[in-house]
């Protein structure tokens, strides 16, 4: 083979590939075309576009770019992902609080897989690397349900950050303490909303800076299980009288 | 192997041994600097090891947090020991094979130092809290434009080299090491630019950043690690490649199925359908190149059974193949979507793998390599037949463990992840055991590294052995390897044309 | 290899052997390497083609997952349904005995609509009549059915009038799930234990019912519930114990 072939070779048989694999797909799924909603058949609240068309368009409350970034650079997804896989990929979707609320107060199921406008204002979807720690798409719903039942779900995200082995059912946790997110500061007058670790004698107390905040808010903001427009909506096939009018699909 | 040297033998020696010394500043700052951000790396493992099951463990500040030191850990290793093992053992192959000096070896030295620099300043950013978040990709971004300049300011040399070399057929070896020279940027420049220049989709991020990572194993550290096999064991052997076909085969394989894969890692991620099946099937296929290379190489070396047991260069080359043949093995096991992928993708064995891949395969054949090449172009010999064996045991030993406690274990977690209805605390406790087994190895490979890296600063600091006879890790003269008369050499220049 | 810079320095006055030994010795490791061969051409051996069929096959079985290739506009499987969990019936939340799930339906909304005016114990106070033990609550349903559609004006089964106002309607807008939920748990909690369901169906007949009244709109009283709603409501009964969809209160298909 000469040296020119061989050029060629190796140029086509990888740019092929990094055409196909990388730059469309990359280019695609920049300009991804909102799915509009249709009336009667899609149930959720979007978004309004152009022309007063609604399109879906998941609600985030919360610092999300602040907080990702903390969430990045501490390393957050070595341990923890944010994906629901398909049934087809995984058991995601059967625990009863990974994926939604298996019953969200009203009897209704809202679990569901991760859609691409799960990750809305975030630069790079922490999908994780491996599931040390459990996952969080739907860690807000699991805080204020589950752990922090009828207390202040900051506060306990906050105490937690500051030691995961504090409660009695945690204490073969291997998530690192976050104490170094915190300020020690001296109380002068009153405590601060969220203050812990109050040292009574140095009249100090663990105080969130701001990487903490903007933490919690941003894991506190992660609910990734309202309503989907039909063309999401994977459960299995209703009968045609209930709720969501999922077109009948053959199977 | 060029026909055009009419020139003796003697004059064959001179040159190739005057291409070593116009080489010596470059490639030893490379190894000497790789091998102590191998150190600094296993010791930040180390410790990141020891978190997953002690999360107690040196938990006073924030630089210490798992979070942190596993991106230094892994950002150390790969660019840090890695890239900087592969660019020493590239600039003095492609010198070697193309039979010319190396005139830039200034420029080269340069380089080297600015990547050192901008590597130590992305690892301190990491510590500090500055990590982006990316897998491989945690360096805050000013380090990788500086990154890309240093690889253009190291490697353009060697393309020109490659360009006026005399005239005659190309080695394989030369295949690999051209293949990854042009693979390296091409996937650098794409991941960096794609993830921090233009906006995007913040899946389709997540996902270029998996190609990245599997392309930056497949398309850079395994094809220079190939090439260096392919030239080592031909040479201490001084036999010739089993099959040259095979070796065609093995190369044009890698180039057409390793920048399909990758994609994998993101199975169930709401990525176009089709791109983790495509990843899973093009990572099954790297078992081709993989096992096709290494059963080429080790039928070459398979009646020279003596001279592995004597030579360190052949003895990690060979160890490093049969971790090229396992890890071929690794990646059919570790990809079936309907099977095991679902199991091992969000688990451990996902790092096993890798690590399989960087130590297991290439570390082992750099190690060689470096064996190899450091007393050529310091004009001195090991020092010492035990710390090369030290090294061997402990490293293999050590990587052995590793493999074995992450990838089994990781299947084990991703069996008790898969159990829906276990609480998370059962899940959690299936990877503990294998987690302590493995900060246990890691201890092993600080060990072996240690005296890897004390023995070759002895040899930067030209303290090696003045002497004419290699260093064999079997003692076979007389009791001493300097031969019976001492340090005099009585043993002239090979009487056999070589490369 | 013509670079004067390399070219090992052999001048004439220097002893040649003496020289000759010097770069013999320093090039040694250089001298002693073997020649590079690769034009081996041992025959590929079958073993590593089985081998290599078998990964080639292992490979393929991926590439029929993949759905349709290239198609860049699809995140998830063609026709992809949720497979159902394992251990629940067709993929929804677990059946409950009908008085839970009414019940519940029914909690909900005592909490946030009645609670406020009533008491969270049904008790009442003031203004407002007690519910717990109330007589138009446990007697026929479809006299409370009324009262809670359109509110009341006037005394109440104890005789006081406890509001000039009276009670405002509850019933614009009200689901037939809801309005039997509220009846059940009313009829069922606080104090209250009827033992019965007032079905989804019952609901439906209330709120027809309401409509057609000859005074529809307004709030009824004691007059007319006494004259003309002094009885159950038509349906076929449910047993309390009956396992039904929680979300819809449709009985369990089994």
């Amino acid at each position: 083979m000469t040296s020119r072939s061989f050029f060629l070779g190796l140029i086509a048989s990888f740019g092929l590939a990094w055409l196909l694999v990388v730059v469309v797909p990359f280019f695609k799924m920049r300009d991804l075309k909102p799915i509009v909603l249709k009336e009667g058949v899609d149930t959720v609240e979007g978004a309004t576009g152009p022309e007063n068309t609604q399109f879906y368009f998941p609600k985030r409350t919360g610092r999300i770019a602040n907080g990702a970034a903390v969430y990045a650079a501490n390393g957050c997804y070595l341990c923890h992902t944010q994906v629901i896989r398909p049934t087809y990929a995984g058991n995601d979707t059967f625990r009863s609080d990974w994926a939604g609320r298996k019953d969200n107060g009203d009897g209704v199921d809202t679990r569901r897989e991760t859609n691409a406008w799960d990750f809305q204002y975030e630069k790079f979807a922490q999908i994780g690397t491996t599931r040390l720690g459990p996952d969080f798409s739907n860690l807000g719903h699991r805080i204020e349900d589950e752990y922090a039942k009828g207390s202040d779900p900051a506060r306990w995200l906050y105490q937690h950050l500051l030691d995961p082995r504090l409660e009695v059912d945690r204490e073969s946790s291997k998530c690192p303490s976050f104490r170094y997110l915190f300020d020690e500061v001296k109380i002068q007058g009153n405590l601060p909303e969220y203050a812990f670790n109050y040292n009574a004698k140095k009249k100090t107390a663990l105080v969130p800076d701001a990487d903490a905040k903007a933490l919690v808010s941003y894991l506190l903001s992660l609910k990734k299980d309202d309503a989907v427009p039909a063309v999401l909506s994977f459960g299995p096939k209703k009968e045609a009288a209930t709720a969501s009018a999922a077109p009948a699909k053959k199977n | 192997m060029s026909q055009d040297t009419s020139n003796t033998p003697e004059k064959d020696a001179i040159l190739r041994a005057s291409i070593d010394r116009s080489l010596r500043h470059p490639v030893m700052f490379f190894f000497t600097s790789a091998a102590a951000w191998l150190a600094v790396s296993i010791f930040l493992g180390l410790i990141a090891s020891a978190k997953t099951h002690s999360p107690t463990f040196l938990s006073c500040a924030g630089w210490l947090s798992y979070g942190r030191i596993f991106p230094a850990h892994v950002n150390a290793l790969v660019y840090g020991w890695g890239a900087q093992a592969a660019f020493g053992v590239m600039v003095w192959l492609m010198s070697r094979l193309s039979r010319q000096t190396c005139r830039n070896s200034g420029i080269i030295l340069t380089a080297g130092h600015v990547w050192n620099l901008a590597i130590s300043l992305g690892v301190v950013g990491i510590l500090s809290g500055f990590g982006t978040g990316m897998p491989w990709m945690e360096f805050p971004s000013f380090v990788w434009p500086v990154l890309f300049l240093c690889y253009t300011a190291i490697a353009v040399w060697s393309v020109v080299q490659f360009k006026v070399r005399p005239e005659g057929h190309t080695y394989i070896s030369q295949w690999y090491i051209l293949g990854a020279m042009v693979w390296f940027p091409w996937v650098f420049l794409t991941a960096n630019i794609l993830l921090h220049c233009l906006p995007g989709h913040p899946v389709m991020a997540a996902g270029i950043n998996a190609w990245y990572r599997s392309a930056l194993l497949l398309l850079f550290f395994v094809p220079v690690g190939i090439g260096a096999a392919y030239y080592l064991v031909p040479k201490v052997t001084g036999r010739a490649i089993a099959s040259y076909t095979l070796a065609k085969i093995s190369f044009w394989s890698l180039a057409i199925i390793a920048p399909w894969a990758g994609m994998q890692k993101l199975t169930g991620a709401p990525i176009p359908y089709f791109l983790p099946y495509l990843g899973a099937a093009a990572t099954i296929l790297i078992a081709i190149p993989a096992i096709v290379a290494a059963v080429n190489l080790l039928s070459t070396a398979s009646q020279a059974g003596e001279l592995i047991t004597n030579s360190p260069t052949l003895r990690f080359t060979i160890a490093g193949l049969i971790g090229l043949l396992i890890f071929g093995i690794v990646c059919v096991l570790l990809n079936l979507p309907e099977s095991t992928l679902p199991i091992s993708q969000f688990t451990l064995s996902g790092y096993g793998f890798d690590l399989l891949g960087l130590y297991g395969f290439f570390s082992l054949v750099m190690f060689g390599a470096i064996y190899f090449i450091v007393p050529r172009i310091t004009r001195r010999e090991w020092l010492s037949r035990r710390l090369i064996k030290m090294h061997f045991i402990f490293s293999t030993y050590g990587i052995g463990f590793i493999v074995l406690f992450t990838i089994f274990g990781g299947l084990q977690q991703g069996i008790a992840q898969e159990q829906f209805n276990s609480p998370w605390e059962q899940v959690a406790k299936a990877a503990f055991p294998y987690a302590i087994g493995t900060t246990f190895a890691w201890c092993f490979i600080l060990f072996s590294n240690v005296f890897f890296f004390v023995h070759l600063t002895l040899m930067w600091l030209r303290l090696g052995r003045r002497s004419s006879h290699p260093t064999l890790l079997i003692d076979a003269h007389h009791g001493s390897p300097h031969g019976p008369e001492g340090d005099i050499d009585n043993a002239g220049p090979g009487t056999v044309h070589v490369h | 290899m013509s670079d004067p810079l390399h070219k090992p320095d052999l001048e004439e006055s220097i002893n040649v052997t003496e020289t000759h030994g010097r770069i013999a010795r320093q090039i040694a490791a250089a001298a002693r390497e073997n020649k590079l061969g690769e034009n081996g051409n041992h025959p590929i051996p079958t073993w590593l083609i089985a081998v290599l069929v078998v990964v080639g096959i292992a490979a393929g079985s991926v590439f029929s997952n993949g759905g349709n290739f290239f198609s860049y506009d699809s995140t998830f499987r063609p026709d992809y349904h949720r497979k159902p969990s394992p251990d629940e019936a067709g993929g929804k939340v677990q059946p409950v005995p009908a008085v839970v799930a009414y019940s519940k339906k029914g909690e909900k909304i005592f909490t946030t609509v009645c609670a406020s005016c009533h008491g969270a114990d049904a008790k009442g106070s003031g203004n407002y009549p007690p519910l717990s033990g109330s007589e138009w609550v446990k007697g026929p349903s479809e006299r409370f059915a009324m009262i809670v559609l359109n509110g009341l004006h006037g005394p109440t089964s104890s005789g006081r009038t406890f509001d000039a106002a009276g009670m405002p309607a509850q019933g614009a807008g009200m689901s037939p799930e809801n309005l039997a939920g509220i009846l059940t748990f009313l009829r069922n909690n606080k104090g209250n234990a009827v033992g019965d369901i007032v079905t989804v169906d019952m609901a439906k007949a209330a709120i027809a019912t309401s409509a057609k009244r000859a005074k529809a709109g307004q709030q009824v009283d004691s007059q007319e519930l006494d004259a003309d709603h002094k009885k159950d409501l038509p349906g076929d009964k449910l047993d309390p114990n009956t396992l039904v969809d929680p979300a819809t209160l449709a009985p369990a298909s089994k």
